[in-house]
């Protein structure tokens, strides 16, 4: 004990042994089974064949790239929409800024299957929307919200928008106020002050909400089912067919392989987009 | 105060526990699982079916997973040592995808009570036939005035973005479009011209369902205004008030049996008879033909009779003379690839 | 000079802002508040505004044996997993946070990396691992998998509270010669307890909502709650769902409240 003080606040790292066991038991052993699966060919044989039937038809190249779209659609809206309500809550009392978080809890805890049937209620062809826009005489006829992707994207939005809205909370609070108040004092305005000062130092909760709420909304097997119906198909739904219904498990396996790294390779370049952003914003 | 509040928690969370505890166990022995199909039948089922088996055990227990018949298959094959499943209920398309993979269970026919009733159409020996179901078209009567008459009213212009259908997973979409293939010069075994029709009818095209329950919901809904549509999927929401109704198409009905069989390796085997038998009993079966759930009868002490006898059939011969029975083994054969094209081609 | 920006760049700003998270507001709250007015329809269909009031659905829901049924197992399943989580990611939790080794930010990368992965790629990979084992799906599959999913929230909830710990404390209770456990046990762990309830509950309310992983790993047997809605929804648009979801979203307002008074939630997560 008497060495080179210890640092008694870092415990022995064995203590994160039981997890990393369960971990390499239960998470990485089926991902390397799923890897392993992937590589067995329809005749049998060990090789690429399924990854080159997906990335050889354009049919699957598009549902692909139709569910890494829909994810940056939604993502955009959530920011859109999230950091103007996480600037308020943020500089608001604090009564104001419980309030807007009770209201960013509630639907992030509440079931997914539930607030994506709130939408099928406000979509529909006798839904809220469409009665809004006939009674204003906008339509002469009911529009196709519901099993259409303009609707999809809003639904998603609203059921990952706390994700993105909370770690931006936590970046704009992490701001020190007087920051504001020296860039007004140097005659900056606003919309200066916000692009100047406000967006960079956000950054890191803007590429966090931005990683999850993206990471969510490619994969809301519910919500894209549901709104989405049964003609519009994203990579989950794909998935899910070919390895239920059509029982075509190594391509099922294949899918998921290249889905994860289409996956990570979006979110390592939302993190790049943002290192060199801030890079920028420094200069 | 703190205290307390940190008993109470402690309390409530053990309490839990206790509760809890008794189902986390690997080996446990699993209420019977019977896959019935969504929507209407699912709560005739529930209603009619499962009362009577539970009087038929002493309150045995069951649970209902409603699913398509080809996620049936392919639950059961993934897992054919330990199944998910003790009873499927197989249209025939399915049925015989059952049998050639070695899934069913023989029907114990020897001990069966209510086999010898059925009618011989329905004595397999895989699997009785519970049931026939009539395919045909549905449409909403307060949007729809003039009921159409034929699958080729589709078409028409003026249900542009009120037409449903669902995908070729069920048997109604299947059937379905082997008739659209008919209209068009086409067979069982060339379902091309459907392919060439359906193209034309996307802009008629509200919603592509997963399965007929999920179709039969969106005239609920107020979704869809005409749709392809199983007879018996919309019977429950009719008698709730829903404005649906069924008609033929003068190019005739579609018609099949649907099979229930039990699952090779069930572990409730005994379980899975009892509740077949009680499906192809009798009074169950005189229960279902009755409204609301209208279910035509293979049991022959039955007599179709009221609203069946009026719009589908007085009797199996009828049945037989007045619909459509397709060639499923000619389908069967194609019929993945032709799911895996629909899904590509029929987008919106 | 404090005027030279102008009122309209101040305006602009401002409004824009406020216009747009009050739509986001609204965008957050309406979907809820239409669940709860429509579950109190005597009607058949999800249509808003009802056609008239009743408590029929409500009573319908007490009826309701496949949801009872559901519902028992995702609470069976969400209590266990979150158990789990807690006791192995607590004890990872101490061994990373503060730990300056590579390794150990490595594991707390790996840990919360189910975060971000496609889950419904883990649900599948899980269902192909234990058919490769020979395990049927039951309970404990359903669990070890929820575990993985719950863990991160209970990582990342107990490494924050441990990343505010002050170090002074704990080195002050050393000097005074209480032991390593000690430590932990009288002052760490008491100090971290709301980040551990939180991420705990977290974690209940992640397994409870469930959906890519229950989606390969339930059957019938084990049935779980969001899916059996989803699929009551799907199959027969059923509006006893609404009246299921009325309960639930009044159960979780209640449960955010109770937390926020245990553990300060909202400070924790924000």
């Amino acid at each position: 004990m008497a060495r080179a003080q210890p640092d008694v606040t870092a415990y022995d790292l064995r203590l994160a042994s039981p997890l990393a066991l369960f971990f390499a038991a239960f998470f990485a052993a089926p991902l390397a089974a799923l890897l392993a699966l992937s590589l067995r060919g329809a005749d049998g044989r060990y090789g690429l064949s399924q990854y080159a039937a997906f990335l050889g038809d354009r049919f699957s190249l598009g549902v692909l790239g139709g569910t890494l779209w829909l994810g940056l659609k939604v993502t955009a809206v959530c920011l859109g929409l999230g950091y103007p309500l996480a600037l308020v809550a943020t500089r608001a009392g604090s009564l104001v800024r419980g309030l807007v978080i009770l209201a960013v809890l509630t639907p992030l805890l509440t079931s997914v299957v539930i607030r994506t049937f709130a939408w099928i209620v406000i979509l529909g062809r006798q839904g809220v929307v469409n009665g809004v826009l006939s009674s204003l005489g906008l339509t002469d006829g009911p529009v196709r919200l519901l099993y259409a992707e303009g609707g999809l994207v809003a639904a998603l939005a609203q059921v990952q928008m706390p994700l993105m809205v909370l770690p931006l909370m936590t970046a704009l609070a992490r701001i020190d106020p007087s920051l504001w108040d020296a860039s007004e004092a140097l005659g900056a305005g606003r919309w200066r002050t916000f692009l100047r000062v406000t967006l960079p130092l956000s950054l890191p909760g803007l590429i966090a909400g931005s990683v999850l709420t993206f990471a969510a909304a490619i994969s809301g097997f519910i919500t894209q089912s549901l709104i989405g119906g049964g003609q519009m198909l994203f990579m989950p739904g794909y998935i899910y067919q070919q390895a239920i219904a059509l029982q075509n498990w190594p391509f099922a396996a294949a899918m998921s392989v290249i889905f994860l790294v289409a996956v990570l390779a979006v979110i390592l370049a939302f993190n790049a987009l943002g290192r060199l952003a801030r890079g920028y914003a420094q200069t | 105060m703190r205290l307390d509040r940190r008993r109470l928690l402690t309390t409530a969370l053990s309490l839990g526990a206790v509760e809890l505890f008794p189902g986390l166990s690997l080996a446990q022995a699993r209420p019977l699982v019977f896959a019935t199909f969504t929507g209407s039948w699912e709560e005739a089922h529930k209603a009619v079916l499962v009362p009577a088996f539970r009087r038929e055990t002493g309150n045995a227990p069951i649970v209902l997973d409603p699913m398509l018949s080809v996620d049936q298959i392919a639950k059961v094959s993934a897992a054919r040592a330990a199944p998910p499943i003790d009873v499927m209920l197989h249209d025939p398309g399915p049925a015989l995808t059952a049998t050639a993979q070695d899934l069913v269970e023989p029907y114990p026919v020897e001990r069966s009570a209510a086999f010898k009733e059925l009618i011989p159409d329905a004595q397999e020996a895989t699997g009785p036939a519970a049931f026939f179901q009539v395919v045909g078209l549905t449409y909403n009567p307060d949007t729809v005035r003039t009921p159409p008459t034929s699958w080729a009213d589709l078409w028409r212009p003026e249900y542009k973005g009120r037409v449903g259908i669902t995908t070729m997973n069920s048997t109604l979409g299947t059937g379905f479009m082997v008739e659209v293939a008919k209209m068009h010069g086409g067979s069982e075994a060339n379902i091309d011209p459907a392919f060439k029709a359906m193209e034309a009818l996307k802009p008629n095209l509200s919603a592509v369902a997963a399965n007929p329950g999920a179709l039969a919901t969106l005239f609920q809904q107020g979704q869809v205004d005409i749709s392809p549509g199983n007879f018996n999927a919309i019977q429950i929401l009719k008698a709730k008030g829903v404005p649906v109704e069924f008609v033929a198409p003068k190019e005739g009905a579609i018609a099949f049996k649907t099979a229930i069989q039990i699952v090779r390796n069930s572990p409730n085997r005994e379980l899975a008879f009892k509740l077949i038998e009680a499906a192809i009993s009798e009074p169950v079966q005189t229960r279902l033909m009755q409204a609301p759930y209208l279910i035509v009868p293979t049991n022959a002490k039955v007599r179709m009779s009221g609203e069946i006898a009026k719009v589908l059939a007085k009797d199996t011969d009828d049945l037989r003379r007045k619909f459509v029975f397709q060639d499923w083994k000619t389908i069967n054969a194609q019929r993945p690839a032709w799911i895996e094209r629909f899904n590509r081609e029929i987008r919106l | 000079m404090s005027r030279s920006p102008g009122a309209l760049d101040r305006l602009s700003f401002e409004g824009l802002v406020l216009l747009l998270a009050l739509a986001a507001l609204v965008l957050l709250l309406a979907p809820t508040a239409i669940v709860l007015v429509v579950s109190f329809t005597d009607g058949l269909s999800l249509r808003f505004p009802p056609p008239g009031y009743s408590l029929r659905w409500y009573g319908e829901l007490m009826e309701a044996w496949q949801l009872h049924f559901a519902l028992g197992n995702s609470l069976r399943v969400a209590f266990f997993a979150t158990l789990l989580a807690v006791v192995l990611g607590v004890l990872a939790a101490l061994a990373v946070a503060r730990s300056p080794r590579l390794a150990a930010r490595l594991l707390d990368s790996l840990f919360l990396s189910p975060l971000i992965l496609p889950a419904l790629a883990f649900g599948l990979s899980s269902l192909m691992y234990f058919s490769l084992l020979g395990w049927p799906v039951s309970v404990a599959t359903l669990v070890i998998g929820h575990t993985i999913v719950c863990v991160p929230y209970v990582v990342r909830n107990t490494v924050a509270a441990l990343t505010q710990l002050q170090p002074v404390l704990l080195e002050g209770s050393a000097s005074l010669g209480a032991s390593r456990l000690y430590t932990l046990r009288r002052i760490t762990l008491p100090l971290i307890r709301p980040g551990i309830l939180s991420g705990g509950f977290l974690a209940f309310m992640a397994s409870f909502d469930n959906i890519p992983v229950s989606l390969f790993l339930r059957d019938a047997a084990t049935d779980m709650l969001p899916i059996r809605m989803w699929q009551d929804l799907e199959g027969r648009l059923d509006v006893t769902i609404a009246a299921l979801s009325g309960v639930l979203i009044v159960a979780t307002i209640a449960v955010i409240a109770l937390m926020e008074r245990l553990t300060g939630l909202s400070k924790r997560l924000v």
